[in-house]
């Protein structure tokens, strides 16, 4: 987007109603001067504060009104008239050059996706489709559109003609280009640098995105952690070791797309659980729900005795996750003390992990809590342990509670078509 | 004391000018903020690849919530856009908010539905819910529909709440087009959050009137033909590219447009849901949830995405346009005397130095003082003392300003989303700038007079929105 043009038709417009304002002060100077020249013969040369209190004497004869304030209001009037003037002809250039940006880019990426094809698949061919390509790419524009064209190409292939692209890209001196951007005072630049970078696996400036690990700047942070862990080999997620800042749900999302795409290594995930950064250890401990890393019972039921509700809540999710048995009876004691929220959840791990020994805890949990989704979501634990679980609910159906309504509740919960 | 005399006197002499002065520097400063806000919004989406949260298991689980009166005529469309939204983990409830027509009967049959036993309670007050359904037809597994006594929209919204089971609710008119990537664009926001807890999100509406739609979706986007719709496109563009987008930068936000925004569940509830007793509850439920946030010592934001998100029809005739009119300025004034406490109230921080001010006197006051301003013009005119030159120049001032406010909000929607490709939209957007001011405003100023006697009378009526049906642009 270009609104600094925006900022120059206003600064434009000022300027130029100024003028007007000042022309027409000028005129309306030089008319008195005239005026005055007749009226006052012999004395042809005004004084400027005489000028002006004339001036301001015509304005409040013809108005009526405070010469300052009829001032005002033709600057702003020209004001006005010079920036829809100024803002039209903005937005008819914007639009010519849109058009010329989309036309050049049109043929160049046509252009381009040819000559690559002769450089990767055709040998005879890739001497001369590697001096075109030099060619072409003679400027900034031309050149950034041919990277964005080599990264949709290669976030395709793999391989050898990967590689080939990785090569032709250093051929063409585009990392430089890269580098630049990594190294530019503007985040924007930094960010397309960094993703160029870690898309061509070029390690040059990793120094530089490391020491925008800690950012201000959300975007670049999550550029930079997102390049970290394409160019690292060991241990992707070292940077989260070195993680001030909150990893908010968006960049965990991000990071955790990154490595289902990539299939990046994964590292055993329960390292994290003790971060001093409550967002490391959330995010720690979806990874390990996801990737059912198993052996972290002890350190997850640790986790239930963290501070932070939402730690709580992750860590009593993945153990429904990961199918973690042990951690039951530990819930039941943290239970009357939780939120709601981590009641829910709860409940809800005791659906996923479906255990007999424990109807009598969700029979309770039915018959003492008020609320509507901890009743169901207790109804739904017990009749996900099959046949014990729900011969109770039916004998519950069928009994007669002054206190409680079970029919309706269990007839929800058996009701197959509510997903 | 003659001085102050002197002063007052001045003051009241130069009252409407002093107050078009002030709203204008207002505008200016808002359209500056609106400016930085846009231009770091894109900057900052420019680097988002949406896909990465489309199929993530870590994506929060979404409720759709969108009530229907009488929409027969294009309920069917509506919802299967609905559920084709690109999001995974979301339900659409649909609330048939007693309608007189054949709405529910039509969706019961095209979605193969079936009453079911769904239990919930009234945690928040709403109408009897007469019945739930579900669909017989797994692709349609998303889709809970809610069939309730008539009680307004509040009230359909409220039941929407009481059955809706996620962390995330969206609101939405069930007679609007939503983007398809538009619930991807509203939790973003929620995702991102880190110290601050995102409460709501709204995003751009935008004008379908005129627009090719096809299966409930927007084929092709054309400029309304009718000068109506399209003063009302320019009023959008100006309110939502300029004046929200600006109080969104400023942590001012007092409205999320009922027609779509996105809330946390939790909070929605623990502040008492909608409010079934004004007709402007979208205003008051931000508004609400936010003073909770305040009153409970709690962290939060309210965000606003100047990206188009959703697409509704609007009045074509002025018969309607009134009715709307005077709803919308009734709902505020009810918002406006309920949260009375806010005014200049410290504890509230911008919402209640700056927001809440700014709606009182620009938003809710402002066209009274110009309705008073045209009565003593007319007086004058009458009684033969009116000053012409100094009349011509006033209305100069005011017209040029107001035309250049309008093509300055026509360059931010030329420079963001580009969204009317033909240049002969955009220039006829242009000449609707310049008429605007002259036709459409005067009797838009007057429909809010309406709506302050409607107030005063207590007429509170809803208003019928008659729709064409997006099939039949």
């Amino acid at each position: 987007m270009k609104l600094r043009e925006t900022y120059l038709g206003l600064v434009l417009g000022l300027i130029l109603a100024t003028m007007g304002a000042m022309a027409t002060y000028g005129q309306v100077a030089d008319s008195i001067s005239s005026d005055s020249a007749m009226v006052e013969t012999g004395q042809t040369v005004q004084e400027p504060a005489d000028v002006l209190s004339v001036y301001a004497q015509r304005l409040l004869n013809r108005f009526d009104k405070s010469p300052l304030l009829v001032t005002i209001l033709y600057i702003v009037i020209l004001y006005s008239i010079v920036t829809m003037i100024t803002l039209l002809i903005i937005i008819l250039i914007h639009r010519g050059r849109l058009k010329r940006e989309q036309t050049l880019k049109d043929y160049l990426l046509e252009k381009y996706q040819h000559l690559l094809m002769d450089y990767l698949f055709d040998e005879e061919r890739q001497e001369e489709a590697l001096e075109e390509l030099n060619r072409v790419a003679n400027n900034r524009i031309n050149r950034q559109i041919l990277i964005d064209q080599m990264i949709d190409l290669s976030v395709n292939l793999k391989g050898d003609i990967k590689e080939a692209i990785k090569i032709l890209y250093i051929q063409l001196g585009l990392e430089r280009d890269s580098l630049e951007k990594a190294y530019s005072r503007k985040w924007h630049e930094n960010v397309k640098g960094f993703r160029e970078l870690a898309f061509m696996n070029i390690r040059d400036a990793n120094d530089r995105i490391a020491r925008s690990l800690n950012a201000s700047n959300d975007i670049l942070r999550m550029e930079a952690q997102i390049a970290m862990v394409r160019l690292s080999d060991a241990n992707p997620y070292e940077f989260l070791d070195l993680l001030k800042k909150p990893l908010s749900l968006w960049e965990q999302v991000t990071l955790h797309e990154l490595q289902i795409q990539h299939n990046l290594p994964v590292p055993d995930f329960k390292q994290w659980f003790n971060s001093e950064n409550t967002s490391v250890v959330m995010f720690a401990l979806e990874m390990v729900g996801w990737y059912k890393q198993r052996g972290v019972g002890k350190e997850i039921l640790g986790l239930f005795e963290h501070e932070e509700e939402k730690v709580r809540f992750t860590s009593y999710k993945v153990c429904g996750e990961i199918g973690l048995k042990m951690s039951l009876p530990a819930m039941i004691k943290k239970y009357p003390e939780e939120t709601f929220k981590n009641k829910l959840e709860i409940l809800h791990t005791f659906t996923k992990v479906p255990d007999e020994k424990y109807l009598k805890f969700l029979k309770n949990v039915l018959d003492t809590e008020e609320d509507v989704q901890l009743q169901i979501e207790a109804t739904k634990a017990m009749e996900n342990t099959d046949e014990p679980g729900i011969s109770m609910l039916i004998r519950l159906m069928k009994s007669k509670s002054e206190y409680k309504n079970y029919q309706i509740i269990i007839r929800h919960v058996l009701d197959g078509r509510i997903y | 004391m003659e001085g102050a005399f002197e002063i007052l006197k001045l003051f009241v002499l130069n009252a409407v000018f002093i107050i078009t002065a002030l709203i204008f520097t207002t505008y200016l400063i808002l359209t500056i903020f609106s400016a930085i806000s846009l231009r770091k919004y894109l900057r900052k989406n420019s680097y988002v690849d949406y896909n990465s949260i489309v199929a993530s298991p870590l994506a929060p689980s979404l409720s759709v919530i969108a009530p229907a009166y009488n929409e027969s005529e294009t309920i069917i469309d509506n919802i299967r856009t609905l559920l084709s939204l690109y999001y995974n983990n979301y339900e659409v409830v649909v609330i048939n908010d007693g309608s007189k027509d054949d709405s529910l009967e039509k969706i019961i049959k095209d979605y193969d539905l079936e009453k079911v036993n769904y239990y919930f309670d009234y945690r928040l007050s709403c109408k009897r819910i007469r019945g739930v359904y579900k669909s017989r037809n797994r692709s349609f597994k998303k889709l809970t529909v809610i069939d309730k006594s008539n009680g307004g929209k509040a009230d359909a919204l409220n039941a929407g709440l009481n059955v809706c089971r996620n962390d995330l609710v969206v609101s939405i008119d069930a007679d609007s087009i939503m983007e398809p990537d538009a619930l991807l664009k509203l939790v973003k926001p929620f995702m991102e959050a880190k110290e601050k807890r995102v409460i709501g999100a709204g995003g751009v509406i935008r004008i379908a009137n005129s627009c090719e739609i096809s299966d409930g979706h927007i084929r092709k986007i054309n400029l309304p033909k009718k000068f109506l719709p399209r003063a009302q496109v320019m009023e959008y563009t100006r309110a939502f590219l300029m004046g929200r987008m600006a109080w969104s930068e400023l942590d001012g936000l007092l409205l999320i447009s009922g027609a779509l925004g996105m809330f946390d569940r939790e909070i929605v509830i623990k502040s008492g849901g909608y409010n079934t007793n004004t007709v402007g509850e979208d205003m008051e439920l931000v508004v609400r949830i936010r003073r909770y946030m305040v009153d409970n010592g709690l962290n939060y934001d309210v965000v606003y995405i100047p990206d188009p998100l959703c697409w509704t029809e609007v009045p074509n005739t002025v018969k309607v346009l009134a009715r709307q009119r005077s709803r919308w300025t009734r709902g505020t004034m009810e918002t406006l005397i309920t949260h009375r406490k806010l005014f200049f109230n410290r504890k509230y921080k911008k919402l209640g130095i700056l927001g809440y001010p700014y709606w009182l006197i620009f938003e809710y006051l402002a066209p009274i003082i110009e309705f008073l301003g045209i009565c003593w013009f007319i007086f004058l005119l009458i009684t033969s003392k009116l000053n012409w030159p100094f009349f011509l120049l006033l209305f100069g001032f005011v017209y040029f300003f107001a035309v250049s406010l309008s093509i300055w909000s026509v360059l931010f929607e030329e420079m963001t989303f580009h969204k009317y490709e033909r240049r002969r939209d955009v220039l006829r957007l242009m000449g609707t700038a310049f008429l605007e001011p002259l036709f459409y405003h005067p009797m838009v100023m007057l429909m809010t007079i309406k709506g302050n006697i409607d107030k005063v009378l207590n007429r509170n009526k809803w208003g019928k929105m008659e729709r064409k049906g997006f099939g039949k642009n």
